[in-house]
Protein backbone atom coordinates (compact mmCIF):
# COMPACT_ATOMS: atom_id res chain seq x y z
CA UNK A 1 0.00 0.00 0.00
CA UNK A 2 1.10 3.78 -0.71
CA UNK A 3 2.30 4.70 2.49
CA UNK A 4 0.11 8.15 2.52
CA UNK A 5 -2.53 5.78 2.08
CA UNK A 6 -1.38 3.59 4.91
CA UNK A 7 -0.71 6.33 7.01
CA UNK A 8 -4.69 7.72 6.21
CA UNK A 9 -6.18 4.44 7.17
CA UNK A 10 -4.03 4.06 10.61
CA UNK A 11 -5.66 7.48 11.67
CA UNK A 12 -8.86 6.45 10.62
CA UNK A 13 -8.51 2.94 12.20
CA UNK A 14 -9.93 3.05 16.33
CA UNK A 15 -10.23 0.13 17.40
CA UNK A 16 -8.53 -3.06 16.39
CA UNK A 17 -8.68 -6.70 17.73
CA UNK A 18 -6.33 -9.45 17.06
CA UNK A 19 -6.54 -13.02 18.29
CA UNK A 20 -8.56 -12.41 21.35
CA UNK A 21 -9.34 -15.01 23.49
CA UNK A 22 -10.98 -15.29 26.83
CA UNK A 23 -12.14 -18.29 29.13
CA UNK A 24 -14.23 -18.63 32.69
CA UNK A 25 -12.53 -21.60 34.26
CA UNK A 26 -12.68 -24.53 31.74
CA UNK A 27 -15.68 -22.58 29.21
CA UNK A 28 -13.99 -20.74 26.58
CA UNK A 29 -15.93 -17.35 25.78
CA UNK A 30 -13.76 -16.22 23.12
CA UNK A 31 -11.80 -18.29 21.09
CA UNK A 32 -10.24 -16.24 18.70
CA UNK A 33 -11.75 -12.66 17.36
CA UNK A 34 -10.29 -10.37 15.42
CA UNK A 35 -11.79 -6.79 13.89
CA UNK A 36 -11.23 -3.78 13.07
CA UNK A 37 -13.12 -0.76 13.49
CA UNK A 38 -12.41 2.51 11.70
CA UNK A 39 -14.28 5.90 12.58
CA UNK A 40 -17.79 6.45 11.42
CA UNK A 41 -18.21 2.91 11.59
CA UNK A 42 -20.83 1.13 12.98
CA UNK A 43 -20.17 -2.52 13.69
CA UNK A 44 -23.17 -4.74 15.04
CA UNK A 45 -22.27 -8.23 16.57
CA UNK A 46 -25.27 -10.99 16.39
CA UNK A 47 -24.99 -13.82 18.55
CA UNK A 48 -27.41 -15.81 20.85
CA UNK A 49 -26.91 -15.21 24.45
CA UNK A 50 -24.51 -16.69 26.02
CA UNK A 51 -22.43 -15.89 22.97
CA UNK A 52 -19.37 -13.89 24.49
CA UNK A 53 -20.80 -10.71 22.88
CA UNK A 54 -21.03 -8.77 26.21
CA UNK A 55 -17.60 -10.03 27.19
CA UNK A 56 -16.23 -8.73 23.89
CA UNK A 57 -16.78 -5.08 24.95
CA UNK A 58 -16.07 -5.43 28.09
CA UNK A 59 -12.35 -6.64 27.25
CA UNK A 60 -12.01 -3.60 24.76
CA UNK A 61 -13.31 -1.05 27.98
CA UNK A 62 -11.25 -2.90 30.32
CA UNK A 63 -13.75 -4.30 32.18
CA UNK A 64 -12.07 -8.13 31.57
CA UNK A 65 -8.68 -8.91 30.88
CA UNK A 66 -8.29 -11.17 27.85
CA UNK A 67 -6.11 -14.77 28.53
CA UNK A 68 -4.42 -13.82 25.06
CA UNK A 69 -4.70 -11.55 22.25
CA UNK A 70 -4.46 -7.84 21.56
CA UNK A 71 -6.63 -4.79 21.74
CA UNK A 72 -5.09 -1.77 20.29
CA UNK A 73 -7.44 1.47 21.49
CA UNK A 74 -6.20 4.52 18.85
CA UNK A 75 -3.41 2.44 17.87
CA UNK A 76 -2.32 1.86 22.08
CA UNK A 77 -2.59 -1.57 23.23
CA UNK A 78 -4.39 -1.67 26.42
CA UNK A 79 -4.21 -4.73 27.20
CA UNK A 80 -1.39 -4.48 29.53
CA UNK A 81 -2.32 -1.11 31.08
CA UNK A 82 -2.31 0.45 34.71
CA UNK A 83 -5.39 1.56 35.71
CA UNK A 84 -5.04 5.21 35.52
CA UNK A 85 -3.27 4.74 31.70
CA UNK A 86 -6.40 2.87 30.95
CA UNK A 87 -8.94 5.60 32.47
CA UNK A 88 -7.50 8.07 30.06
CA UNK A 89 -8.33 6.00 27.51
CA UNK A 90 -11.65 5.43 28.66
CA UNK A 91 -12.29 9.01 28.48
CA UNK A 92 -13.00 8.45 25.03
CA UNK A 93 -15.25 5.96 25.46
CA UNK A 94 -18.78 5.58 26.18
CA UNK A 95 -20.02 2.69 27.37
CA UNK A 96 -24.35 1.98 27.54
CA UNK A 97 -24.90 -1.20 29.50
CA UNK A 98 -27.65 -3.58 28.89
CA UNK A 99 -29.16 -2.61 32.26
CA UNK A 100 -28.58 1.51 31.66
CA UNK A 101 -26.39 1.48 34.56
CA UNK A 102 -27.84 4.13 35.86
CA UNK A 103 -26.93 5.28 39.58
CA UNK A 104 -30.17 5.05 41.39
CA UNK A 105 -29.22 7.31 44.37
CA UNK A 106 -27.86 10.19 42.08
CA UNK A 107 -30.25 12.73 40.71
CA UNK A 108 -30.34 12.66 36.56
CA UNK A 109 -28.07 16.05 36.62
CA UNK A 110 -25.87 14.15 39.17
CA UNK A 111 -25.70 10.82 36.74
CA UNK A 112 -24.76 13.01 33.68
CA UNK A 113 -21.91 14.85 35.49
CA UNK A 114 -20.28 11.81 37.17
CA UNK A 115 -18.03 11.39 34.49
CA UNK A 116 -17.00 14.84 34.40
CA UNK A 117 -16.77 15.67 38.26
CA UNK A 118 -12.92 15.83 38.25
CA UNK A 119 -13.12 18.51 35.67
CA UNK A 120 -15.81 20.26 37.45
CA UNK A 121 -13.26 22.89 39.12
CA UNK A 122 -11.24 23.43 36.09
CA UNK A 123 -13.91 23.53 33.43
CA UNK A 124 -16.19 25.34 35.84
CA UNK A 125 -19.53 25.55 37.07
CA UNK A 126 -21.50 26.63 34.20
CA UNK A 127 -19.54 24.76 31.50
CA UNK A 128 -20.44 21.50 33.09
CA UNK A 129 -24.43 22.39 33.50
CA UNK A 130 -24.29 24.03 29.79
CA UNK A 131 -22.57 20.21 28.81
CA UNK A 132 -25.69 18.43 30.55
CA UNK A 133 -28.47 20.38 29.12
CA UNK A 134 -27.13 20.05 25.84
CA UNK A 135 -26.59 16.18 26.42
CA UNK A 136 -30.59 15.83 27.60
CA UNK A 137 -31.26 18.17 24.72
CA UNK A 138 -30.29 15.95 22.19
CA UNK A 139 -31.66 12.77 23.57
CA UNK A 140 -35.18 14.74 23.93
CA UNK A 141 -35.17 14.74 27.63
CA UNK A 142 -34.06 18.59 28.63
CA UNK A 143 -36.55 18.85 31.74
CA UNK A 144 -35.10 15.38 33.81
CA UNK A 145 -32.44 16.67 35.31
CA UNK A 146 -33.51 17.19 38.84
CA UNK A 147 -35.78 13.77 38.39
CA UNK A 148 -34.41 10.83 39.79
CA UNK A 149 -33.90 7.66 37.85
CA UNK A 150 -36.76 5.82 39.41
CA UNK A 151 -38.87 8.12 38.32
CA UNK A 152 -38.08 7.51 34.55
CA UNK A 153 -39.44 5.18 32.15
CA UNK A 154 -37.45 2.49 30.95
CA UNK A 155 -36.93 4.16 27.43
CA UNK A 156 -36.42 7.69 29.16
CA UNK A 157 -33.79 5.57 31.40
CA UNK A 158 -31.88 4.00 28.30
CA UNK A 159 -31.50 7.54 26.62
CA UNK A 160 -30.33 8.71 30.04
CA UNK A 161 -27.47 6.39 29.68
CA UNK A 162 -26.80 7.22 26.25
CA UNK A 163 -26.78 11.57 27.36
CA UNK A 164 -24.52 9.70 30.33
CA UNK A 165 -21.92 8.31 27.62
CA UNK A 166 -22.46 11.80 25.45
CA UNK A 167 -20.96 14.03 28.20
CA UNK A 168 -17.26 13.12 27.23
CA UNK A 169 -17.82 13.09 24.02
CA UNK A 170 -16.88 9.67 23.21
CA UNK A 171 -14.54 8.43 19.90
CA UNK A 172 -16.10 4.96 20.39
CA UNK A 173 -19.27 4.06 21.22
CA UNK A 174 -19.66 0.68 22.32
CA UNK A 175 -23.38 -0.43 23.27
CA UNK A 176 -24.64 -3.41 24.95
CA UNK A 177 -28.31 -4.82 23.57
CA UNK A 178 -29.28 -1.33 23.88
CA UNK A 179 -32.96 -2.04 22.54
CA UNK A 180 -33.69 -4.93 24.60
CA UNK A 181 -36.64 -4.87 27.27
CA UNK A 182 -37.94 -1.92 24.91
CA UNK A 183 -41.13 -1.66 22.82
CA UNK A 184 -41.29 -2.36 19.40
CA UNK A 185 -41.50 2.15 18.98
CA UNK A 186 -39.03 3.29 21.43
CA UNK A 187 -36.22 0.50 20.34
CA UNK A 188 -36.62 2.34 16.91
CA UNK A 189 -36.11 5.90 18.54
CA UNK A 190 -33.00 4.39 20.35
CA UNK A 191 -32.05 3.09 17.18
CA UNK A 192 -32.69 6.24 15.06
CA UNK A 193 -31.17 8.16 18.07
CA UNK A 194 -28.00 5.93 18.10
CA UNK A 195 -27.23 7.29 14.23
CA UNK A 196 -27.83 10.65 14.80
CA UNK A 197 -25.31 10.81 17.61
CA UNK A 198 -23.96 8.78 15.59
CA UNK A 199 -23.55 11.22 12.88
CA UNK A 200 -23.30 14.30 15.05
CA UNK A 201 -20.32 12.96 16.87
CA UNK A 202 -18.77 11.71 13.96
CA UNK A 203 -17.91 8.35 16.34
CA UNK A 204 -17.59 4.81 15.63
CA UNK A 205 -19.41 2.02 17.52
CA UNK A 206 -20.15 -1.82 18.16
CA UNK A 207 -23.45 -2.76 19.00
CA UNK A 208 -24.60 -5.81 20.27
CA UNK A 209 -27.66 -6.61 19.82
CA UNK A 210 -30.20 -9.27 19.11
CA UNK A 211 -32.75 -7.09 17.24
CA UNK A 212 -32.47 -6.95 13.67
CA UNK A 213 -34.82 -3.85 12.95
CA UNK A 214 -31.71 -2.32 15.41
CA UNK A 215 -29.18 -3.88 13.54
CA UNK A 216 -30.46 -2.87 9.97
CA UNK A 217 -31.01 1.04 11.28
CA UNK A 218 -27.03 1.04 12.48
CA UNK A 219 -25.32 -1.11 11.06
CA UNK A 220 -22.38 -0.54 8.38
CA UNK A 221 -20.72 -4.22 8.84
CA UNK A 222 -22.47 -7.06 10.77
CA UNK A 223 -20.48 -10.05 12.78
CA UNK A 224 -22.54 -13.21 13.44
CA UNK A 225 -20.54 -14.86 16.79
CA UNK A 226 -21.15 -18.25 17.02
CA UNK A 227 -19.61 -20.50 19.43
CA UNK A 228 -16.67 -18.02 20.44
CA UNK A 229 -15.77 -17.42 16.75
CA UNK A 230 -16.45 -14.80 14.50
CA UNK A 231 -18.67 -17.33 11.61
CA UNK A 232 -19.80 -14.56 9.25
CA UNK A 233 -19.40 -11.07 8.32
CA UNK A 234 -21.05 -8.48 5.77
CA UNK A 235 -23.36 -5.96 5.20
CA UNK A 236 -26.52 -6.47 6.73
CA UNK A 237 -27.51 -7.05 3.01
CA UNK A 238 -25.47 -9.66 2.24
CA UNK A 239 -26.04 -11.44 5.70
CA UNK A 240 -29.82 -11.39 5.04
CA UNK A 241 -29.43 -13.05 1.63
CA UNK A 242 -27.26 -15.96 3.27
CA UNK A 243 -28.47 -19.37 2.69
CA UNK A 244 -26.61 -20.76 5.91
CA UNK A 245 -29.29 -21.85 8.20
CA UNK A 246 -27.56 -20.42 11.54
CA UNK A 247 -27.48 -16.94 9.58
CA UNK A 248 -30.94 -17.26 8.58
CA UNK A 249 -32.28 -17.82 12.16
CA UNK A 250 -31.21 -14.26 12.84
CA UNK A 251 -33.24 -13.17 10.45
CA UNK A 252 -36.42 -15.11 10.76
CA UNK B 1 -21.57 -30.10 51.39
CA UNK B 2 -19.21 -31.71 53.20
CA UNK B 3 -16.99 -30.82 56.34
CA UNK B 4 -14.22 -30.49 54.55
CA UNK B 5 -15.37 -28.15 52.12
CA UNK B 6 -16.88 -25.93 54.70
CA UNK B 7 -13.50 -25.68 55.91
CA UNK B 8 -12.00 -24.49 52.96
CA UNK B 9 -14.77 -22.07 51.90
CA UNK B 10 -13.87 -20.83 55.09
CA UNK B 11 -10.74 -20.84 54.81
CA UNK B 12 -11.01 -18.85 51.17
CA UNK B 13 -13.45 -16.36 52.23
CA UNK B 14 -10.92 -15.27 55.03
CA UNK B 15 -8.32 -14.99 52.62
CA UNK B 16 -10.82 -13.08 50.19
CA UNK B 17 -11.42 -10.50 53.18
CA UNK B 18 -8.40 -9.67 54.19
CA UNK B 19 -6.90 -8.97 50.44
CA UNK B 20 -10.05 -6.30 51.11
CA UNK B 21 -8.64 -4.88 53.74
CA UNK B 22 -4.99 -4.54 52.30
CA UNK B 23 -6.93 -3.08 49.49
CA UNK B 24 -8.49 -0.65 51.72
CA UNK B 25 -5.79 0.19 53.63
CA UNK B 26 -3.64 0.47 50.17
CA UNK B 27 -6.25 3.12 48.62
CA UNK B 28 -7.18 5.34 51.45
CA UNK B 29 -3.95 7.54 51.86
CA UNK B 30 -3.94 7.41 48.19
CA UNK B 31 -5.34 10.66 46.44
CA UNK B 32 -7.33 11.40 44.94
CA UNK B 33 -9.86 11.33 47.98
CA UNK B 34 -13.38 10.99 47.81
CA UNK B 35 -14.39 13.75 50.07
CA UNK B 36 -17.63 14.66 49.49
CA UNK B 37 -19.01 11.07 49.37
CA UNK B 38 -17.06 10.39 52.88
CA UNK B 39 -19.43 13.34 54.24
CA UNK B 40 -22.51 12.02 52.97
CA UNK B 41 -21.96 8.17 54.34
CA UNK B 42 -20.72 9.97 57.87
CA UNK B 43 -24.56 11.28 57.84
CA UNK B 44 -26.12 8.51 56.46
CA UNK B 45 -24.12 6.09 58.66
CA UNK B 46 -24.46 8.72 61.81
CA UNK B 47 -27.04 10.46 61.90
CA UNK B 48 -29.84 8.44 60.64
CA UNK B 49 -28.62 5.93 63.45
CA UNK B 50 -29.01 8.64 66.04
CA UNK B 51 -32.67 7.65 67.19
CA UNK B 52 -32.38 3.85 66.67
CA UNK B 53 -28.97 3.59 68.91
CA UNK B 54 -30.17 6.50 71.44
CA UNK B 55 -34.05 4.48 71.96
CA UNK B 56 -31.62 1.57 72.55
CA UNK B 57 -29.00 2.54 74.48
CA UNK B 58 -31.56 4.37 77.14
CA UNK B 59 -33.85 1.01 77.29
CA UNK B 60 -30.82 -1.11 77.80
CA UNK B 61 -29.60 1.28 80.75
CA UNK B 62 -32.96 1.32 82.08
CA UNK B 63 -33.79 -2.13 82.24
CA UNK B 64 -29.95 -3.48 83.44
CA UNK B 65 -30.48 -1.20 86.74
CA UNK B 66 -33.73 -2.27 87.59
CA UNK B 67 -32.76 -6.18 87.18
CA UNK B 68 -29.43 -5.58 89.03
CA UNK B 69 -31.31 -3.36 91.56
CA UNK B 70 -32.72 -5.92 94.00
CA UNK B 71 -29.65 -7.69 94.03
CA UNK B 72 -27.52 -5.26 94.93
CA UNK B 73 -30.42 -3.93 97.59
CA UNK B 74 -30.16 -7.98 98.98
CA UNK B 75 -26.72 -7.14 99.79
CA UNK B 76 -26.79 -3.87 101.35
CA UNK B 77 -24.57 -2.48 98.04
CA UNK B 78 -28.03 -0.23 97.03
CA UNK B 79 -25.75 2.80 96.65
CA UNK B 80 -23.19 1.03 94.63
CA UNK B 81 -26.13 1.04 91.69
CA UNK B 82 -24.49 4.14 90.07
CA UNK B 83 -21.26 2.72 89.87
CA UNK B 84 -21.72 -0.46 88.42
CA UNK B 85 -23.98 1.11 85.97
CA UNK B 86 -21.88 2.93 84.70
CA UNK B 87 -18.45 0.22 84.35
CA UNK B 88 -21.12 -1.92 82.99
CA UNK B 89 -22.53 0.34 80.40
CA UNK B 90 -19.20 1.93 79.31
CA UNK B 91 -17.08 -1.04 79.37
CA UNK B 92 -20.20 -3.30 77.61
CA UNK B 93 -23.73 -2.53 76.54
CA UNK B 94 -22.58 0.98 75.01
CA UNK B 95 -20.18 -0.18 72.51
CA UNK B 96 -21.69 -3.75 72.17
CA UNK B 97 -25.29 -2.76 71.53
CA UNK B 98 -24.35 0.26 69.06
CA UNK B 99 -22.12 -1.91 66.99
CA UNK B 100 -24.88 -4.83 67.11
CA UNK B 101 -27.47 -2.45 65.69
CA UNK B 102 -25.51 -1.03 63.41
CA UNK B 103 -24.74 -4.24 61.88
CA UNK B 104 -27.89 -4.51 61.87
CA UNK B 105 -29.21 -0.97 60.20
CA UNK B 106 -25.87 0.21 58.09
CA UNK B 107 -24.84 -3.54 57.69
CA UNK B 108 -27.84 -4.39 55.54
CA UNK B 109 -28.02 -1.31 54.34
CA UNK B 110 -25.04 -1.36 52.61
CA UNK B 111 -24.67 -5.02 51.84
CA UNK B 112 -27.78 -4.64 49.74
CA UNK B 113 -26.99 -1.02 48.40
CA UNK B 114 -23.51 -2.23 46.86
CA UNK B 115 -25.06 -5.90 45.56
CA UNK B 116 -27.62 -3.82 44.04
CA UNK B 117 -24.84 -1.76 42.75
CA UNK B 118 -22.55 -4.46 41.74
CA UNK B 119 -25.39 -6.69 39.65
CA UNK B 120 -27.30 -3.46 38.11
CA UNK B 121 -23.33 -2.77 36.28
CA UNK B 122 -23.31 0.32 38.39
CA UNK B 123 -19.59 -0.20 39.82
CA UNK B 124 -18.73 -1.45 36.46
CA UNK B 125 -20.20 1.85 35.26
CA UNK B 126 -17.92 3.72 37.46
CA UNK B 127 -14.98 2.00 36.55
CA UNK B 128 -15.71 2.82 32.74
CA UNK B 129 -16.29 6.45 33.39
CA UNK B 130 -12.69 6.44 35.13
CA UNK B 131 -13.81 6.52 38.76
CA UNK B 132 -11.88 3.90 41.37
CA UNK B 133 -15.16 2.55 42.04
CA UNK B 134 -13.30 0.46 45.28
CA UNK B 135 -12.47 3.82 46.27
CA UNK B 136 -15.95 5.97 45.82
CA UNK B 137 -17.89 2.79 46.76
CA UNK B 138 -16.33 0.68 49.77
CA UNK B 139 -13.49 3.33 51.24
CA UNK B 140 -15.73 5.99 51.62
CA UNK B 141 -18.37 3.78 53.62
CA UNK B 142 -15.65 1.69 55.88
CA UNK B 143 -14.22 5.30 56.82
CA UNK B 144 -17.87 6.42 57.65
CA UNK B 145 -18.38 3.31 60.00
CA UNK B 146 -14.80 3.30 61.53
CA UNK B 147 -15.04 7.09 62.87
CA UNK B 148 -19.11 7.16 62.90
CA UNK B 149 -19.44 4.19 65.11
CA UNK B 150 -16.92 5.50 68.24
CA UNK B 151 -18.93 9.08 68.15
CA UNK B 152 -22.27 6.84 68.08
CA UNK B 153 -21.10 4.75 70.86
CA UNK B 154 -20.62 7.89 72.98
CA UNK B 155 -24.05 9.04 72.20
CA UNK B 156 -25.17 5.82 73.15
CA UNK B 157 -23.11 6.15 76.38
CA UNK B 158 -24.70 9.02 77.38
CA UNK B 159 -28.06 7.94 77.09
CA UNK B 160 -27.64 4.56 79.02
CA UNK B 161 -26.66 6.32 81.88
CA UNK B 162 -29.77 8.66 81.51
CA UNK B 163 -31.75 5.91 81.17
CA UNK B 164 -30.19 4.32 83.75
CA UNK B 165 -31.01 7.20 86.38
CA UNK B 166 -34.09 7.13 85.52
CA UNK B 167 -34.37 3.01 86.96
CA UNK B 168 -32.35 4.23 89.78
CA UNK B 169 -35.72 6.99 90.93
CA UNK B 170 -38.29 4.37 89.86
CA UNK B 171 -37.82 2.70 92.95
CA UNK B 172 -35.44 4.87 95.04
CA UNK B 173 -34.04 7.94 95.07
CA UNK B 174 -30.70 10.01 93.57
CA UNK B 175 -30.40 13.37 93.03
CA UNK B 176 -28.62 13.96 89.03
CA UNK B 177 -25.64 15.11 90.52
CA UNK B 178 -25.09 12.64 92.86
CA UNK B 179 -25.88 9.44 90.58
CA UNK B 180 -23.30 11.22 87.98
CA UNK B 181 -20.58 12.15 90.55
CA UNK B 182 -20.93 8.14 91.56
CA UNK B 183 -21.16 7.47 87.92
CA UNK B 184 -17.52 9.69 86.93
CA UNK B 185 -15.73 8.82 90.22
CA UNK B 186 -15.96 5.21 89.56
CA UNK B 187 -14.97 5.72 85.75
CA UNK B 188 -11.06 5.48 85.05
CA UNK B 189 -8.71 5.69 82.13
CA UNK B 190 -9.21 1.29 81.54
CA UNK B 191 -13.08 1.72 81.16
CA UNK B 192 -13.38 4.76 78.39
CA UNK B 193 -10.07 4.16 76.33
CA UNK B 194 -10.45 0.56 75.37
CA UNK B 195 -14.20 0.97 75.18
CA UNK B 196 -13.27 3.57 72.36
CA UNK B 197 -10.59 1.29 70.48
CA UNK B 198 -12.84 -1.31 70.99
CA UNK B 199 -15.64 0.92 68.70
CA UNK B 200 -13.78 1.96 66.20
CA UNK B 201 -12.59 -1.98 65.71
CA UNK B 202 -16.15 -2.53 65.87
CA UNK B 203 -17.04 0.47 63.19
CA UNK B 204 -14.20 -0.85 60.91
CA UNK B 205 -15.87 -4.19 60.99
CA UNK B 206 -19.13 -3.17 59.97
CA UNK B 207 -17.93 -1.76 57.15
CA UNK B 208 -15.39 -4.20 55.99
CA UNK B 209 -17.16 -6.88 56.10
CA UNK B 210 -20.48 -4.94 54.58
CA UNK B 211 -18.68 -3.94 51.69
CA UNK B 212 -16.93 -6.72 50.91
CA UNK B 213 -20.16 -9.07 50.90
CA UNK B 214 -21.94 -6.11 48.77
CA UNK B 215 -19.01 -5.57 46.19
CA UNK B 216 -18.74 -9.51 45.27
CA UNK B 217 -22.34 -10.17 45.13
CA UNK B 218 -23.18 -12.33 42.62
CA UNK B 219 -26.44 -14.47 40.85
CA UNK B 220 -28.82 -11.26 40.64
CA UNK B 221 -31.42 -9.98 43.07
CA UNK B 222 -30.91 -13.53 45.01
CA UNK B 223 -27.32 -12.64 45.79
CA UNK B 224 -28.59 -8.91 46.57
CA UNK B 225 -30.57 -10.63 49.37
CA UNK B 226 -27.71 -12.69 50.65
CA UNK B 227 -25.60 -9.97 50.80
CA UNK B 228 -27.28 -7.94 53.17
CA UNK B 229 -28.01 -11.25 55.23
CA UNK B 230 -23.96 -12.57 55.25
CA UNK B 231 -23.13 -8.59 55.58
CA UNK B 232 -25.69 -8.46 59.12
CA UNK B 233 -24.68 -12.12 60.15
CA UNK B 234 -21.08 -11.99 60.21
CA UNK B 235 -20.64 -8.93 61.67
CA UNK B 236 -22.58 -9.35 64.40
CA UNK B 237 -20.59 -12.47 65.45
CA UNK B 238 -17.19 -11.01 64.74
CA UNK B 239 -18.43 -8.20 67.08
CA UNK B 240 -18.70 -11.00 69.64
CA UNK B 241 -15.13 -12.20 68.81
CA UNK B 242 -13.39 -8.65 68.98
CA UNK B 243 -15.34 -8.31 72.66
CA UNK B 244 -13.90 -11.24 73.94
CA UNK B 245 -10.33 -10.74 72.54
CA UNK B 246 -10.72 -7.32 73.82
CA UNK B 247 -11.80 -8.24 76.89
CA UNK B 248 -9.12 -10.56 77.29
CA UNK B 249 -6.81 -7.81 76.55
CA UNK B 250 -7.98 -5.16 78.92
CA UNK B 251 -7.68 -7.44 82.02
CA UNK B 252 -4.82 -8.63 81.13
CA UNK B 253 -3.34 -5.34 81.18
CA UNK B 254 -5.57 -3.84 83.79
CA UNK B 255 -4.25 -6.68 86.18
CA UNK B 256 -0.46 -5.98 85.60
Amino acid sequence: MNPDKQDTANRSRVLEIDHLKKNFKDTKVLKDISLILNKGENIVVLGKSGSGKSVLIKCVVGLLRPDSGEIKIFGKSITNLEHRELDGIREKIGFLFQSNALYDSMTVRKNLEFPLRRNIKKEGRSEIDKRVKEALTNVGLANTADMMPSELSGGMRKRIGLARCLMVNPEIMLYDEPTTGLDPITAEEISELMVDMQKKYNSASIIITHDMKCAKLTATEMMVLIDGNIYAKGTYQELSRSKDKKIKSFFE
Amino acid sequence: MTVRSYFQNFIIETGEVSRFAIRFFKEVFAPPYEFKEFLLQCYNVGCKSLPLVGVTAFIMGLVVTLQSRPTLVQFGAGSWLPAMASVGIVREIGPVVTALMCAGKVGSNIGAELGSMRVTEQIDAMEVSGTNPFKFVAVTRILATTIMIPVLVLFADSLSLLGSFMAANIKGEISLSLFFNQVFQKLVFLDVVPSLIKSFLFGFTIGLISCYEGYNSKKGTEGVGRSANAAVVISSLLIFVIDLIAVQLTNAYGNQ
